[in-house]
């Protein structure tokens, strides 16, 4: 405030130079040059992409990669309601329990997580004996290197995210509205359903969302957890520059990775802000 | 009947809403608490419950020379990744908060896009880059990719600081005769540590944990601990790695609760 308008600016362009700088070298160029290398390897072109959509394997590797991040995301939305709910009802204490448990799963490293799923999960593994020993199952399953491996370890990572923005939905929900409803003679099936439940959608959407642009783009649990069969978008595009150094097709990959990616982030930003909940938080 | 507060909620649904959430919340603990359990267990093929306890793992952790390397590298890379991280990251928060130029909001989205782009690209990206500079397999390599993926951490924890911040408590230091550095760093400074330092610790956490970009960036002279975690869970399941993955996990919870004491210390 003590200092005059032109010197302010020249101030703050200084201050910003270094994130700038070291952004643009380091993040948008190489960035820029592997979006550019998807049109130009091996020659100018759309052939990579065309290649993408038109063998049958890379088409495979697409489907998969939205198939495992739709069951994701309808999975951890199924288990984190009940938890946000419970998080919300508990009293303060409890409620704390609930979100440091979240927090701390959140937090902890993911290849340690990983490991420790692919440990439980394998045929020889926890999960496998209980089953056994409570008579559900005969035959040890196969829960590792397939398609339920994969589910399982990125639903549970998954959950967390889904929690979160649902649980602050959750709070900002006044119970009045619903005692309205009980009080107007509606039974509790119909307060769920009719009122609670819509009122919690923006919660459930923006964490499906997250839930869903995070699953597309996850590499180490799906490279960990899945097989050869049923591999994802991610794990193919580093496949192809590590073992065939295929630039073309991989850039390509990561161009659509992108392109889908920055269109539901947008999706996302859209819902958050028509949210009640920013409003009301002035979030 | 209210479907928002306990006391009238019918006890059926009331008790099964309590058993589905302990079963979700067990399901979330039960892999971090399974693995610091393997770590102390003696099967080497990982038996539960473990026949026996024992430290035998942890010794040949810590006997083995290239898991001592690793985990120091990753310390190295991770404490490098977190000044530079909060260095480049402070002077534009200030520029952010208090600056009144257009376009605040695309810059903020620029810095924090790091954090929305999939790791796989930008390892991809970065990788590409530095292949053809002969610079994979370097500090200089492991630290630069580190500092984009934590950027947005610390940029986010600095901006929320320094947007609690009252600023007229920094202009009255300079009405009072001192300079506008001077005030910054004697009166603001002290008052946003908290918040810098859970930045800090933030991308110090990023970057310890970082396993996509390094196994990139990697090469077999010089590797992070998550790096050699990956190389050898390729190869067998050794409860060695439950070590290892007890010391992450161990170290994430003690930054998790630093950077929430800072935190709760910032918003007093």
């Amino acid at each position: 405030m003590f200092m005059t308008f032109s010197r302010e600016k020249w101030r703050e362009g200084g201050l910003l130079l270094p994130i700038l700088l070291f952004l643009c070298i380091f993040f948008l160029i190489p960035l820029a040059g592997l979006l550019l290398r998807s049109l130009t390897e091996p020659t100018f072109g759309m052939q990579n992409f065309e290649q993408l959509l038109a063998t049958s394997t890379y088409v495979q590797v697409l489907s998969n990669t939205f198939l495992v991040a739709a069951l994701v995301t309808v999975i951890s939305l199924v288990l984190g309601f009940p938890l946000a709910w419970c998080i919300t009802l508990a009293p303060r204490g409890w409620g704390r329990w609930l979100l440091s448990i979240i927090l701390l799963s959140m937090w902890t490293s993911l290849l340690a997580r990983t490991y420790s799923w692919l440990v439980l999960l394998q045929t020889s593994g926890v999960i496998n004996k209980v089953l056994m020993s409570i008579g559900l199952i005969d035959q040890p399953i196969t829960m590792v290197h397939n398609l339920t491996g994969v589910i399982i370890g990125m639903s549970y990572i998954m959950i967390p995210f889904v929690v979160l923005p649902l649980q602050a939905c959750m709070a900002a929900i006044d119970p009045m509205v619903l005692q309205a409803a009980s009080i107007c003679g509606a039974p509790a099936r119909t307060v769920f359903f009719r009122v609670f439940l819509p009122l919690c959608k923006p919660g459930l959407f923006s964490g499906a969302l997250m839930v869903f642009v995070m699953s597309l783009g996850y590499y180490v649990t799906p490279a960990l957890l899945g097989g050869v069969q049923n591999m994802m978008l991610p794990e193919f595009i580093v496949q192809q520059i590590q073992t065939f150094l295929n630039w073309g097709l991989a850039s390509a990959s990561a161009a659509l990775l992108i392109i889908l990616t920055i269109v539901m982030f947008y999706f996302y930003l859209k819902v958050q802000t028509d949210s009640p909940v920013s409003t009301n938080t002035g979030a | 009947m209210m479907l928002l507060s306990q006391g009238s909620m019918g006890w059926k649904l009331k008790s099964s809403l309590y058993v589905i959430t302990g079963a979700i919340a067990a399901f979330l603990a039960l892999p971090i608490f399974f693995i610091v359990a393997l770590s102390f267990g003696s099967s080497r093929w990982l038996v539960f419950p473990p026949p026996a306890w024992t430290l035998k793992w942890y010794e040949k952790f810590f006997e083995n020379p290239q898991w001592m390397e690793s985990a120091m590298t990753s310390l190295k890379v991770a404490l490098l990744t977190s000044i530079i991280a909060t260095l480049i990251a402070m002077p534009a928060s200030f520029a952010l908060v208090r600056g009144k130029f257009k376009g605040r909001d695309y810059l903020y989205s620029l810095f924090t896009l790091p954090m929305i782009v999939p790791v796989v690209i930008i390892a991809v990206a970065v990788y590409g880059v530095f292949l053809n500079l002969g610079l994979t397999g370097t500090l200089f390599a492991f630290v630069v990719s580190h500092v984009i993926v934590a950027l947005p951490f610390a940029v986010i924890s600095i901006i929320n600081s320094l947007r609690l911040f009252d600023k007229s408590i920094e202009d009255a230091a300079v009405i009072c005769g001192a300079s506008r550095l001077q005030a910054i760093i004697k009166v603001t400074f002290p008052v946003i540590k908290p918040g810098i330092f859970a930045g800090a610790l933030f991308a110090f956490l990023v970057s310890w944990d970082e396993v996509v970009i390094s196994v990139m960036m990697a090469s077999p002279e010089l590797q992070t601990l998550p790096v050699k975690m990956w190389s050898t869970l390729r190869q067998d399941l050794t409860p060695v790695i439950a070590v290892a993955s007890t010391l992450l996990i161990l170290l994430s919870l003690f930054i998790m609760t630093a950077a929430s004491i800072a935190r709760r210390y910032s918003n007093r």
